[in-house]
């Protein structure tokens, strides 16, 4: 997949730059370009480690625990079959908080494991249910609660605006989070029941 | 305005005071757990370099082909409808597909446009309410073996253009 995505970019620009005859700008981009990605790597290498002991932390005292048990009343409204049914009732919750902190590498076992349960009573398994769809909208567009690679990153970049931003991403991610979830059940009732 | 930037300058001292208050207090040593934490962070950010040399060779390739320019003259038109700043179009067309190339296409617009420009605030929004959503929806759904994802994949991209969209208001509105 990736090496698709380099052949197309890179040959696609190459051929153009004959065409338009940039071929030296490209030569400069490929020798300072590798070496370039090593020093954004070791800039970001401090906060990844500062954040993902955080977060660890967290986890280990307990935080996702208690935050799973407060989204558990509002998580049935948006799971009404699984928590109806009880099943795989933990692994959304604790899939959910995981992705509200921020940690995708914990969320993605445990929503593929929320799946695999749903799957079990599901009387099509090759069909996806409202609330495997559910699931998967939120993996992808969820509430982004500590946005801290970017800041990072923005950092590494000698940006003058860092923390200020975390407002307008709760709001820009909360609000997607919230749009999925709607679009999510207008088009569930649109698809049918399942 | 000026409220929302006190208020935001609190979030990442508050949170760093809580770590402190739990590694005075807490039953445990979660100072060892704050240690196991940040190894894992060290050797995933180091897991990400061979990709991210490959890629950003790529992009900064198609940046300096001049290829990149062409096509935002191209959907100049389609961006200033949508009102987005055009400039941003190589990281949305990327950002869905893998996160290796959208965090090169993302540090090329940085570099180039300056990290407090306008195109930079915006992506830097959608970098952080955004996922990848090809990614995320073929892991989640091919581990269990379901072909027919139904409206998973409209509805995320749907998401996504919204988030794209909005990001460019706020940041109009914030800064």
């Amino acid at each position: 997949m990736l090496g698709k995505c380099f052949g197309v970019i890179s040959c696609i620009s190459i051929l153009y730059s004959f065409f338009v005859g940039t071929a030296s700008n490209i030569s400069e981009a490929i020798i300072s370009s590798a070496s370039k990605s090593v020093s954004l790597v070791i800039s970001l290498m401090g906060s990844m480690a500062l954040w993902n002991g955080i977060l660890n932390v967290l986890k280990d005292c307990g935080v996702i625990k208690k935050l799973s048990n407060l989204l558990k009343p509002i998580l049935k409204l948006v799971f009404p079959s699984s928590f109806k049914n009880d099943i795989a009732t933990e692994e959304i919750t604790a899939c959910i908080s995981a992705n509200l902190l921020g940690i995708s590498n914990a969320a993605t076992p445990l929503a593929l494991s929320a799946i695999k349960k749903m799957n079990e009573r599901n009387p099509d398994k090759s069909s996806a249910t409202a609330d495997m769809i559910m699931l998967a909208v939120l993996g992808c567009s969820c509430f982004n609660f500590l946005p801290t690679t970017i800041l990072a990153i923005r950092n590494a970049f000698s940006a003058e605006i860092t923390y200020q931003l975390i407002v307008p991403i709760w709001i820009c991610s909360g609000m997607c989070m919230i749009l999925g979830i709607l679009l999510c059940r207008i088009l569930g009732k649109l698809y049918g029941k399942n | 305005m000026e409220k929302i930037k006190v208020f935001s300058s609190f979030v990442l001292p508050c949170i760093i005071f809580l770590i402190g208050v739990i590694f005075l207090f807490g039953k445990k040593d979660y100072f060892s757990s704050f240690i196991k934490g940040a190894r894992d962070g060290i050797s995933s950010s180091l897991s990400l370099l061979p990709t991210m040399c490959a890629l950003t060779v790529s992009i900064s390739i198609f940046s300096a082909s001049g290829i990149s320019d062409f096509l935002v003259k191209i959907l100049d038109p389609v961006c200033d409808f949508l009102k987005i700043p055009a400039a941003i179009f190589p990281f949305v067309l990327t950002k869905p597909l893998s996160g290796g190339a959208s965090m090169a296409t993302y540090e090329n617009l940085l570099e180039n446009y300056g990290a407090d420009s306008f195109i930079a605030l915006c992506a830097s929004v959608i970098m952080a309410s955004s996922d990848t959503v090809f990614y995320v929806l073929s892991v989640y759904f091919s581990e269990s073996k379901i072909k027919k994802t139904r409206y998973a994949l409209p509805c995320a991209l749907f998401v996504f253009l919204f988030c794209v969209i909005l990001s460019s208001i706020l940041c109009n509105l914030f800064f």
